[in-house]
């Protein structure tokens, strides 16, 4: 994989809902490593943007390319590969598996990609001590705050070494302050780790460290500049 | 406000349509099966009674007389003695039919101007005054069963011919006779005669019994005449053999019944409180914008009346559905067992119906309650919280545990001070079963955590997190189990029953007939020693045991005595009381041996006295045992032909056992048999194993209904308890998406769906097998003996055991297919939006 190619390229990608074009049109490529960020109010399509690149949900038309390879012609089964081992995901409601415990939700990942348990653990621990967590291993996620549990998420999107990290207003459910804390972590914790990141938001307090940021408006895409 | 509240109930169905159906269909099932099998068991339990009152009539007392004959001069001494009293005399014997020799049949001897109160078929017979009046008048006429006349190609009015005493009489059909009697080996349909036709018919002056109706009063001034020779006996004993496969086949009734309403309260409970259970963080939300208690239980139970009505109707009419087939089948089943073809439907008495619905929207209403009392009570915050859910769940289950305890002590004591009340041991039953149901739940999150090694080295991840989300969704998964596992249990507490019981009678049938081939001879008619010692010169032969079967009045009802002279094997005895030791001094002629029944019904204790009336007046016995039987619990008192003859000066004897030796061709000796009775004598020739074998072919259908009910009831469990488990399968869409975007690929899912449903089925199906065990040894140890006063051995056999392991797991798998596959078809994305 070189660097001059994207790692995730979207060409002419449209995703309507019935009369309803949420997505129009978008072009957009993304390169290892980068920190990006897609603004925009709530209900403009932010989403499901994040869905089609992630492969959770297809376009209506176009191409969605991740690492060089299309979406398109991939089976459930390969599009799970590929979310198994390229992508990590951080949601606005967390969604960690409550019968879980925090470390088990981190190795999760790990033993999806069939690492071993010692080795889970080990980076496991590595992680949630990365992210101030130390003590909460052996916790439920229900015994967490919100903001412990997105940087539960945070640590569980990385463990795989994921390429891209793609989170959909991972603070959004936090206050300022908190917010402020978790979005930080995101971001050193993926430069750390070399995995692109992906972030929707529609608050645009956070892009002061963004290397771009795009908005999206009346289903289209646009590169602000820098 | 409550116009909204209901909106958002109205919704959240109309969204999850499959919800609505299964919520439905769940507490529509319960109510069918347990309406479906109560129906059938109310008309065939009357049906039966109906029968039953054909053949024994209203008759309160019989008039008997020793040896099974009583004077003609008692019944007139009675009539003129006691003044107005209603009596029939009856004479009954062994005929057969001149066409077809092989044919016995009974020739009942009646008056039919007394008959009308007694017994129900005269009221049968077509143009009856006319053809009462030929009876009295017309010599040698008699009424015939319909189908007789059928088989020998008669029409009403024609004659045919009797085999009495080896002499051909001819009798004229004036009519026909409703048939009111069995097929195969027991009592034949009688041929109805006016009394002094069946005298002349017979040759005989005496009556077979008086039969009468009474009250206590009356009964009391006809003891106190004090006729000579003749004993008043009640008639529940006299008909012993009739009432004892009544009362069988109604304890079997009982027992389904019972299963069907357990399965049906356990499927309305499983499938009610889970659709209440998960809108608990709805509710919470609810209650922290200010809806009150009141108004939330309201709007819950609301809800709940206006689907359990809906679905208790459903299953109403549905259960109507499987009662006409099972009603049909029931009727054959009796019809086969012990008439032909007599047994109609009754039309069912209406409060079933309303039985049904009581607990169907009880149930509905009691499973809505719990969880939305228990949200109600806790503080909007909580109620939100499917953690705090958990928690309390799991509290929940621990207090369970706690209140197994009481639950247990109450079954002990039901089961210990009921021991004669049947419907007590029922409840003792009963509250075993809700003892295991309360320890279920903390089993079933036991068993997650152990499970959890095993499945995770098994299905990796997938099974670990199946065994994972069964102990911590205990709010979802444990009544579900309970309910799944009380109805298995169920299933295979009465199979073991039966085979167990199936066991006992193969084991007693193979130790008491230890002879080869029995020799019997018709009632009439007797053997003596000569024939005894021409049988036993038969080359080949080595031996043989004769047997003089009375039956003996008594005051406390009816008893068969049975003399034996023991073959070259023994008594072929398995004792309940007094051991071997018993079967020796019986030998020395010390005392006699009592039956099972006959010891429990009038608590026998070996060293008790029994008295029995003898040719020399009355006398006691004393009681040196009990011996298994489970041919009769009328009674049976057994003693050594020796004694009998000294004691009742009778040298007859009504059957011969013939022992063979090893090599000896049987063919030839049966030959040689015949020849020394010679060609057309009254007698029957049965080998051992064709004694056995018709034995327990008449077990296998008198259990043939119990399987079938038994089955059908598993079955309506098993679709229920799929639906139910279903449901809480498919609450987890978003948990299953979440791990979808996490890269789980649709073959874990899949694993996932399944492995869940299966643990649960597997977690069900092995607390069945203790609880099932149980209920078996209840209703063998204590139902059974309560019933019949037979005891038997519980014998666990693996077959009921793995076929209920089997049952719920296929039942949880199955439930298990659909979520599974409609985890993978939904699109990731829509799951995360939802909620
Ligand atoms: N499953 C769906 N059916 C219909 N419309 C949808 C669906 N999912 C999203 N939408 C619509 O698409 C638009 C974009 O939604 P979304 O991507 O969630 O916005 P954002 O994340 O920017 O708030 C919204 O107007 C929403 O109503
Ligand atoms: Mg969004």
């Amino acid at each position: 994989m070189s660097t001059a190619e994207a790692q995730i390229r979207l060409t002419a990608v449209n995703k309507t809902y019935g009369a309803h074009a949420v997505l129009e049109e978008c072009n957009l490529s993304i390169q290892a490593g980068e920190f990006v960020v897609v603004v925009g109010r709530s209900g403009s399509g932010k989403s499901t943007l994040l869905n089609l690149i992630g492969g959770l949900d297809r376009p209506t038309a176009g191409v969605v390319e991740l690492l060089g390879q299309s979406l398109a012609g991939l089976t459930e089964d390969e599009l799970s590969r590929v979310r198994c081992r390229r992508l990590g995901f951080v949601f606005q409601f967390f969604n960690l598996i409550p019968t879980l415990t925090v470390q088990e939700n981190v190795r999760l990942p790990m033993a999806l990609n069939g690492a071993s348990k010692a080795q889970g653990i080990r980076r496991a621990d590595l992680l949630l001590r990365e992210l101030g967590l130390d003590e909460c291993g052996s916790r439920f996620p229900e015994e967490l705050s919100g903001g412990e549990q997105q940087r539960v998420a945070i640590a569980r999107a990385l463990s795989h070494r994921p390429n891209i990290v793609l989170a959909d207003e991972p603070t959004g459910n936090l206050d300022l302050e908190t917010a402020e804390e978790v979005l930080a972590l995101l971001e050193q914790t993926c430069r750390r780790h070399g995995a692109t990141l992906v972030m929707a938001t529609h608050s645009r307090e956070v892009l002061g460290t963004a290397d771009r940021v795009f908005t999206i408006r009346a289903a289209r895409i646009h590169e602000e500049p820098p | 406000m409550n116009g909204l509240l209901a909106r958002s109930g109205l919704r959240f169905y109309w969204r999850r349509p499959w919800q609505l159906c299964l919520a439905v269909s769940g507490i529509a099932l319960g109510v069918a099966v347990y309406v479906g099998v109560d129906l059938a068991n109310d008309s065939a339990r009357r049906a039966f009674q109906l029968t039953s009152d054909l053949v024994t009539g209203s008759t309160t007392h019989h008039l008997m007389g020793t040896g099974g004959e009583i004077a003609d001069s008692v019944y007139r001494t009675l009539r003129m003695e006691h003044g107005p009293v209603r009596a029939a005399p009856v004479i009954e014997a062994e005929v057969r039919l001149g066409r077809l020799p092989d044919r016995v049949v009974t020739l009942m001897g009646v008056d039919p101007l007394e008959e009308s109160g007694f017994r129900g078929f005269s009221g049968f017979v077509p143009g009856r005054g006319t053809d009462l009046t030929r009876l009295i008048v017309e010599p040698g006429a008699v009424l015939a069963p319909a189908p007789l006349l059928e088989e020998l190609g008669l029409e009403a009015g024609s004659e045919f011919g009797l085999l009495i005493g080896g002499e051909t009489r001819t009798v004229r059909a004036v009519g026909t006779v409703l048939e009111t009697s069995s097929a195969d080996e027991g009592p034949t349909a009688p041929i109805i005669a006016d009394i002094a036709t069946a005298q002349e018919l017979l040759g005989r002056t005496s009556l077979s019994r008086v039969d009468l109706i009474l009250d206590e009063a009356e009964a009391e001034r006809v003891r106190a005449l004090g006729l000579p020779n003749a004993t008043l006996v009640p008639a529940e004993g006299r008909n012993a053999a009739f009432d004892e496969l009544a009362r069988a086949f109604r304890i079997n009734l009982t027992a389904l019944s019972l299963l069907a309403l357990l399965v049906g309260v356990f499927l309305i409970y499983a499938t009610m409180s889970f659709a209440v259970v998960q809108r608990r963080g709805t509710f919470g939300v609810l209650r922290a914008i200010g809806v009150s208690r009141r108004q939330l239980l309201t709007g819950v139970l609301g809800e709940a009346l206006v689907l359990g009505t809906l679905a208790t109707t459903a299953g109403i009419l549905l259960g109507q559905q499987l009662a006409e087939g099972l009603v049909d089948l029931v009727l054959r089943t009796i019809g086969d067992l012990y008439f032909e073809s007599s047994v109609s439907a009754v039309t069912p008495s209406p409060t079933i119906y309303w039985r049904g619905f009581a607990m169907g929207l009880g149930m509905t209403l009691l499973a809505a309650a719990t969880p939305a009392l228990d949200a109600a009570r806790s503080t909007p915050y909580t109620a939100m919280s499917r953690a705090a859910l958990e928690r309390s769940t799991r509290l929940l289950a621990l207090r369970a545990n706690w209140l197994a305890l009481p639950a247990a002590a109450v079954a002990a004591t039901l089961l210990l001070v009921s021991s004669r009340s049947l419907v007590l041991a029922f409840a003792g039953l009963f509250f075993v079963i809700a003892t295991g149901a309360l320890l279920v739940p903390s089993a079933t999150r036991l068993l997650g955590r152990l499970a959890e090694p095993l499945a995770e080295r098994g299905f990796g991840i997938s099974g670990s997190l199946a065994a994972r989300g069964m102990a911590a969704s205990l709010s979802r998964t444990g009544v579900a189990t309970a309910a799944l596992s009380v109805a298995v249990a169920t299933v295979v507490g009465i199979g073991l029953m039966i085979s167990s019981f199936r066991i006992s009678v193969e084991e007693w049938l193979t130790g008491t007939l230890t002879a080869d081939i029995y020799v019997n001879i018709d009632g009439e008619q007797f053997f003596d020693d000569s024939h005894r010692d021409a049988l036993s010169a038969i080359p080949g032969v080595r031996g043989s045991s004769q047997t003089r079967f009375v039956p003996l009045p008594t005051a406390a009802g009816e008893v068969g005595l049975r003399a034996l002279n023991p073959g070259p094997d023994g008594w072929g005895l398995r004792m309940t009381a007094g051991g071997t030791e018993a079967v020796e001094r019986l030998e020395s002629a010390e005392g006699v041996l009592v039956s099972e029944p006959l010891a429990f019904n009038r608590q026998l204790q070996p060293g008790d006295d029994l008295i029995l009336p003898t040719a020399s007046g009355e006398q006691a016995f004393p009681v040196l045992g009990a011996f298994r039987d489970y041919s009769s619990n009328g009674g049976t008192v057994l003693m050594p032909l020796s004694v009998y003859r000294s004691h009742w000066a009778d040298n007859d004897i009504n059957g011969i056992g013939v022992y063979l030796d090893d090599e000896t061709d049987r063919e030839i000796v049966l030959e040689e048999m015949r020849r020394v009775f010679g060609a057309g004598a009254p007698v029957r020739f049965r080998s051992n194993e064709f004694i056995r074998e018709r034995s327990m072919m008449i077990f296998d259908r008198t259990f043939r209904i119990t399987e079938v009910l038994r089955i059908l009831a598993g079955a309506v469990a098993f679709l229920g308890l799929a639906s139910a488990v279903m449901s809480i399968e498919l609450e987890r869409g978003r948990e299953l998406a979440v791990l979808r975007a996490l890269g789980l690929r649709p073959r874990q899912v899949r694993a996932l769906t399944l492995a869940q449903t299966g643990l649960l089925g597997l977690a069900a199906g092995l607390f069945a097998i203790p609880l099932g065990i149980v209920m078996a040894a209840l209703l063998i140890q204590v139902i059974n003996v309560r019933s019949f006063g037979w005891s038997m051995d519980l014998e666990i056999a693996s077959q009921p055991l793995a076929l209920g392991v089997v049952l719920a797991l296929s039942a949880a798998l199955l439930a298990g297919i659909y979520p599974a596959v409609r985890a993978v078809r939904v699109g990731v994305a829509g799951q995360l939006r939802e909620e």
